[in-house]
């Protein structure tokens, strides 16, 4: 009999769930897409009129914020052609930013000044870290090398940007009619709403284990310069606005209140974290912080996956993080 | 509301019918492949050891060769195990001794000087444990004037908690035995000299008796490893029983180690991201170049614990009642999908295969605006992508969502699941 109720709660479920997608693509996704799209236009316009680091970092900063919106939703778009690692390579373990960047500077590389080539270019050397690279790296005159390395970057983000919005428009509707015959990417609704529910577990697993987790390290060796986006100060910044975003999906989706209270606890905490670049990692009250924090998000995946998960009859799929 | 009684009604019946044995059968078909998947690792591990005795012995050209030729040989078999990781806690804790990758192969032996030193994310990349008989790491003395495999296991292995820090395995033996590829996108592999592991005089870049333990230590170490995982599985193993012990978890633990290492570690982490860096040496087997392979085998190894069926090193074949058999009693169209999908990345990958093999070889698809190359791998990558959604399908199919269906991530790190 129990077998019954549980089949019968699954058949009911993607009804539910068709109506969250409908919602996020909406009031989520599509608002967030057209907001990165037109900061990395202002990242552009701005480095155009001048290359010089200062007058870069506004429009850096707001595009980065921008970022934050979108960079958990880590599937379609973003995944296509490897989009996502083009606007921001992070993890980067092995130190290919700066390896790439360092690349192009030092042979002076003619590749910049072609658009078109300049995208075929490994995506270490490009995207939102290539930019902090070249924007908090070494300081340059307007002449420089760099200074020019700043208007392609931007100018070839800001592409992608407008890329990212056009092939999202396409995506929308490829997600709001799942289930339809002649869609092969969702062959049921509750197909899509698991793609959505996916992102929002991977993206707080990310957020715990990525951005908080490596420049934790470990007790005896804690590891800094492993925060995302030291260089520009971001680190703590980034994981409030993360939160923020995938709270902004999970009230899409689902009606959850102990998902929604979770979320608060953990943003509250960060925001009160006092450590923009995790410096404190090293420090054990500093460090017992962000461990506190890192439960409040397990708190989080815990709560959303018996709320949310349960409510719409789905559970998380494979995702690209995945791997080891 | 008539839908709502049917699928009641089906569900009744499948509940009714002898599912649960099916389940036994499939789990126990696994384990049975896993077992004979391990064992041949471990037996063409040991001829590579053999290998490697001769040419420490006498070293040659021809000695050194025929260890590469044991290597290539013994990466088959331990290429289509992969499959095992991510479902299986014990694969997944004890996987980065055997096959960890990428390293940063300068803590090991010599490198050029294109290499670079120490770099922000490790003080040791350019250790040269052959080079150095002692040495401090992480604040610690270390006496290494003699090189053993509890050296490389206990103190080198991921050294100062840094990933790149590979001291053991099957790429770190790859290593010493090819040498950097210092080719970049040209044509070749690494090129060590024999003379690398000679006596006397005609030793060339210094320790060869070093290098020479080095290399037997690891070749040991990974011949036990290997032995081990093969108890594992085999009758009353602690792998085969977990799996064993609940059906259902057994089976979303077969098709969490698909899923995963399709979409994720291979399309992802192993193939797609070496297009987007084009970086000649972010190929799997960036050494001997053998990356072909290694992709295709593991590839094959997917496909193996779907259908059920496993050809071993002596030829002979395992198989027995299949997943796939379990999935189409559930929903043909499903199983029908998914074994065109497995078929589909065979056939993509046996691309790549073909083109290395005739010497257009993976570092060389790699190379910057080289359309060929990306449309070759990204081939593959499709495919595994979408093979992915239809294992996730199955998953559905077989009403398994929601049951012990996590990530690698998940497995290793118990506060993932911490409330």
């Amino acid at each position: 009999m129990r077998g019954l109720v549980l089949t019968l709660a699954v058949t009911l479920a993607p009804l539910a769930g068709h109506a969250g997608v409908e919602q996020a693509v909406d009031d989520h996704i599509l608002p967030a897409v057209a907001a990165f799209q037109a900061d990395t236009t202002a990242l552009r316009s701005a480095a155009e009129a001048d290359c010089t680091q200062e007058a870069v970092r506004p429009a850096y900063q707001s595009a980065f914020d921008a970022w934050m919106g979108v960079a958990h939703l880590q599937f379609g778009p973003l995944e296509e052609t490897g989009r996502g690692l083009s606007i921001a390579f992070w993890p980067d373990a092995r130190g290919m930013v700066p390896k790439a960047v360092a690349g192009l500077v030092a042979e002076a590389d003619p590749v910049i000044d072609d658009a078109d080539a300049f995208a075929q270019v490994s995506v270490a050397g490009r995207g939102l870290f290539a930019i902090e690279a070249v924007l908090y790296g070494e300081s340059y005159d307007a002449d420089d090398y760099a200074c020019r390395l700043a208007v392609a970057l931007s100018r070839d983000l800001a592409r992608t940007g407008h890329a990212l919005a056009e092939a999202w428009d396409a995506y929308a509707e490829i997600l709001r009619t799942a289930g339809e015959p002649g869609n092969a990417a969702y062959m049921s609704e509750a197909e899509a709403t698991r793609e959505l529910y996916t992102a929002l577990m991977t993206g707080l697993e990310f957020t715990k284990d990525q951005r908080l987790g490596r420049p934790m390290g470990t007790f005896e060796r804690p590891r800094p310069t492993r925060a995302e986006a030291w260089r520009s100060g971001r680190s703590q910044r980034n994981v409030v606005l993360s939160l923020e975003a995938l709270r902004g999906l999970a009230a899409e989706l689902a009606e959850a209140p102990e998902t929604d209270a979770a979320f608060a606890r953990a943003i509250a905490t960060a925001e009160a974290l006092d450590d923009p670049v995790f410096a404190g990692v090293a420090d054990p009250a500093a460090r017992f912080r962000l461990e506190a924090l890192q439960q409040e998000i397990a708190s989080i995946q815990t709560a959303t996956a018996t709320e949310i998960g349960a409510a719409l009859g789905v559970s998380q799929g494979f995702n690209s993080q995945d791997g080891d | 509301m008539t839908r709502l009684l049917s699928t009641a009604a089906i569900a009744a019946t499948a509940f009714a019918s002898p599912a649960l044995a099916g389940k036994a059968d499939v789990l126990g078909t696994y384990a049975d492949i896993a077992a004979a998947a391990y064992e041949d690792s471990r037996i063409t591990a040991e001829a590579l050891e053999t290998a490697v005795d001769t040419l420490i012995a006498t070293p040659s050209a021809e000695a050194l060769e025929a260890a590469k030729d044991a290597w290539r040989a013994a990466r088959v078999p331990y290429q289509q195990t992969e499959v095992f990781r991510f479902g299986n806690a014990i694969v997944d804790d004890w996987e980065g001794k055997v096959n960890a990758w990428p390293l940063d192969e300068g803590l090991i032996d010599y490198v050029d000087a294109t290499y670079g030193g120490a770099t922000d994310e490790n003080d040791y990349a350019v250790l040269n444990v052959v080079a150095s008989p002692t040495f401090t790491l992480s604040g610690t003395e270390v006496d290494a004037t003699e090189i053993t495999p509890e050296l490389l296991s206990e103190t080198l292995h991921e050294a100062d908690a840094v990933e790149a820090n590979v001291a053991t395995g099957y790429h770190a033996i790859e290593f010493l035995l090819w040498g950097q590829d210092l080719n970049g996108s040209g044509a070749g592999a690494g090129a060590r000299p024999w003379t690398d592991f000679a006596q006397g005089d005609a030793c060339t870049n210094g320790n060869c008796d070093r290098r020479g333990d080095y290399l037997k230590a690891a070749t040991e170490l990974l011949v036990s490893d290997l032995s081990w995982m093969a108890e594992q599985w085999k009758d009353g193993g602690e792998a085969r029983e977990t799996l064993l012990a609940d059906g259902d978890a057994g089976v979303a633990a077969i098709l969490t180690g698909m899923g995963s290492l399709s979409y994720g570690e291979q399309a992802g982490e192993r193939m797609k991201l070496g297009v987007l860096l084009n970086d000649p040496e972010e190929e799997h087997d960036c050494f001997s170049d053998n990356t072909h392979n290694s992709h295709y085998y593991d590839g094959m190894g997917i496909r193996n614990v779907y259908l059920g069926e496993y050809v071993r090193a002596d030829g002979s074949l395992v198989s027995g009642e299949s997943l796939s058999s379990l999935v189409a009693e559930a929903d043909p169209a499903v199983d029908a999908a998914l074994t065109d999908a497995l078929d589909h990345t065979m056939a993509r990958l046996g691309r790549i295969k073909t083109a290395a093999e005739a010497g257009f070889a993976y570092d060389r698809m790699l190379e910057r605006g080289n359309d060929a190359g990306e449309a070759l791998i990204m081939g593959a990558v499709d495919a595994l992508v979408a093979q992915t959604s239809d294992i996730e399908r199955a998953v559905t199919a077989l009403g398994l969502d929601g049951i012990g269906f996590e990530g690698s991530d998940s497995l290793d790190n118990p506060n993932a699941v911490f409330q």
